[in-house]
């Protein structure tokens, strides 16, 4: 049946920019599909220029509120690339440890608040507490126990206070990280729980395959399923790119419909985030990781794109069961006192870590004073855009002779499976007085 | 361990007002000796996170920006049943929160405290910059104030 659809989702706030969608066709025939992205917070990077070293991380932390961790990381690496900063074994280590707390909270966030009520057919988080009370309440837990976590290792949950130049200002002790350890142990029970409660309603994922490039962090020495070492690699290339040479991976442009910077590699879009990790990392996946994927039917070479949640379910469970294991190593050792001294020098390099929703680049040039004379970043929102937009073209006409509604909802599904950072900088409130 | 009251500062201080929350919660960090039930925070823009601040609290007090239609700097003091958000959320990300949201979650879930209050400064900027306007700034004392009785009052 010949269909006309016209949609636009447009989101006018203009601080907290929002992606808009819109599609209109008229009897059947397609005239615009567009996924229209106004903001981007690139602007940070003027905020870092003549700052000294030491200063980067606290400020590129406040960049974003869910991935504050990730984006401390990767500068705190580019840093330490720049100046020749050398980082010992066992900080290197508790940082990865702190990193996984990051993906396990903006994972269980993703899937328990934003995709959960979509697959049970809800509008919000709120009213599926009603509907599947363990579920949530699993979730709850597990996204409790990951802001512990990051407040144990990054000294907060949210902007980390520990990170500096060449290591860390405070280790956990090994009494904490025991404490952890068992808490870890203890919420297989929920992570089992929310991949089942997912499973169950899993059939509402719609079935929509579109072949494209998955780039990821892989790390071969030793053979990890990395999200913190190693280069850069994709589903269309079977060598690895240093992460030093980012540019030449990302290719930034300028597209008409987005002040964000779109990229593309070896095809005319790339897609970043957990399902590109699994596409090139599946089979170093802990053990219990590698049974939820099959449980779902998650294998590898997978282009659904909505299958990205259950992407970030394997993950949860891969963090937790490798943490528990490191910590066993980091015990095994012994917590040691570190003091760290560093000196400034002039370089420029490259820090690259793997944010929950995809690779994140971050680059700074330093003067010989150590003052910041050049940043570029490149966020994995912007690495999706183009994915985000190829996804439409494809997507609406198999459903369009659904219907305008369901046209409007599983697009918004769509941009949901990507977990799209484009409204973090700030968080105000907008009242009117009631009373 | 968790203290009775907490005390939220919310917002980013790389987008100039935002940051108003963050600010003012470092300020009380520093006198937080006088206030043995309180503890503080520095929420920045953590979204959900709040839910597991609030948590086992008697009183939650949050510091926000907030556009509440007053002249820059005001500062009022309400609590969530007497105002309506009128932000539109697009639901496509975590990375848009909206704190009465939290707290109706909060309620669903039994977790709320008992009391919540919540100051909102109504900004002159929100810009990408370092800083508070000089709106903000001049009346950092008098938001001082305002908040120290609120804490006298319920420290009790």
């Amino acid at each position: 049946m010949a269909k006309t659809v016209n949609i636009n989702v447009h989101h006018v706030t203009r601080v907290e920019g929002h992606g808009n969608i819109v599609v209109n066709a008229t009897n059947g025939k397609i005239e615009k599909v567009q996924w229209q992205v106004p903001e981007a917070p690139r602007f940070f990077e003027a905020m870092v220029r003549g700052r000294s070293y030491e200063d980067i991380q606290t400020i590129v932390s406040r960049i974003c509120g869910i991935c504050s961790i990730t984006h401390s990381l990767a500068s705190t690496k580019a840093v330490e690339n720049a100046l020749g900063i050398q980082v010992s074994e066992q900080a290197d280590k508790v940082r990865i440890l702190m990193h996984y707390s990051e993906q396990l909270q903006s994972h269980i966030l993703h899937v328990g608040y934003l995709v959960a009520p979509d697959l049970f057919g809800l509008p919000s988080v709120v009213p599926l507490v009603a509907k599947a009370p363990d579920a949530v309440m699993a979730v709850i837990r597990l996204h409790r126990l990951a802001n512990e976590w990051s407040d144990l290792i990054a000294g907060r949950t949210t902007h980390p206070v520990t990170l500096k130049p060449g290591g860390l200002t405070k280790f956990p002790t090994e009494k904490e990280l025991r404490e952890l350890q068992q808490r870890l142990k203890n919420s297989v029970g929920d992570l089992k729980a929310v991949a089942a409660a997912v499973l169950s309603v899993a059939g509402n994922l719609p079935n929509f395959t579109r072949e494209t490039e998955y780039v990821s962090l892989k790390q071969d020495n030793p053979p990890t399923y990395t999200f913190y070492h190693g280069d850069i690699t994709s589903t269309d290339y079977d060598g690895a790119v240093s992460i030093h040479d980012w540019q030449s991976v990302a290719n930034e442009y300028v597209s008409d419909q987005s002040t964000a910077k779109w990229t593309k590699w070896h095809r005319d879009s790339y897609t970043v985030g957990a399902l590109a990790r699994f596409n090139n990392n599946a089979p170093l996946l802990s053990p219990m990781a590698k049974d939820v994927a099959r449980m779902f039917g998650l294998t590898q070479g997978c282009c659904n794109p909505f299958m990205n949640s259950v992407a970030q379910i394997v993950e949860a469970v891969h963090v937790v069961e490798t943490s528990i294991e490191m910590i066993d190593e980091l015990l095994t050792k012994g917590i040691k006192p570190e003091s760290v001294k560093t000196s400034p020098r002039a370089g420029k390099a490259s820090g690259c870590v793997e944010a929950p929703r995809g690779i994140l680049f971050h680059q700074y040039e330093f003067d010989r004073k150590g003052n910041c004379v050049g940043a570029d970043i490149c966020i994995p929102t912007n690495q999706n855009h183009a994915a985000i937009q190829k996804d439409f073209e494809k997507f609406v006409p198999e459903i369009l002779d659904e219907g305008e509604d369901a046209v409007r909802l599983k697009l918004e599904m769509l941009v949901r499976s990507y977990d799209p950072c484009i409204s973090c900088s700030t968080h105000m409130l907008n009242v009117e007085f009631v009373r | 361990m968790k203290k009775p009251i907490v005390v939220l500062g919310l917002g980013n201080p790389l987008m100039a007002d935002d940051g108003i929350g963050v600010d003012l919660v470092s300020r009380f960090a520093q006198e937080a000796a006088r206030y043995p039930s309180v503890d503080f925070i520095d929420a920045g823009t953590g979204g959900m996170s709040v839910l597991h601040r609030i948590d086992g609290r008697r009183k939650a007090v949050f510091i926000d920006c907030a556009y509440m239609g007053e002249a820059p700097g005001t500062i009022r003091r309400f609590t969530p049943d007497e105002v309506r958000s009128t932000k539109v959320l697009a639901h496509q990300s975590l990375h848009e929160a909206d704190v009465l949201r939290i707290l109706a979650l909060a309620e669903q879930l039994g977790q709320a405290p008992q009391q919540v209050v919540i100051f909102g400064i109504q900004p002159q900027v929100v810009e990408v910059r370092q800083g508070l306007s000089g709106v903000l700034l001049d009346r950092v004392e008098q938001y001082l104030a305002e908040i120290r009785s609120e804490l006298e009052k319920g420290a009790g």
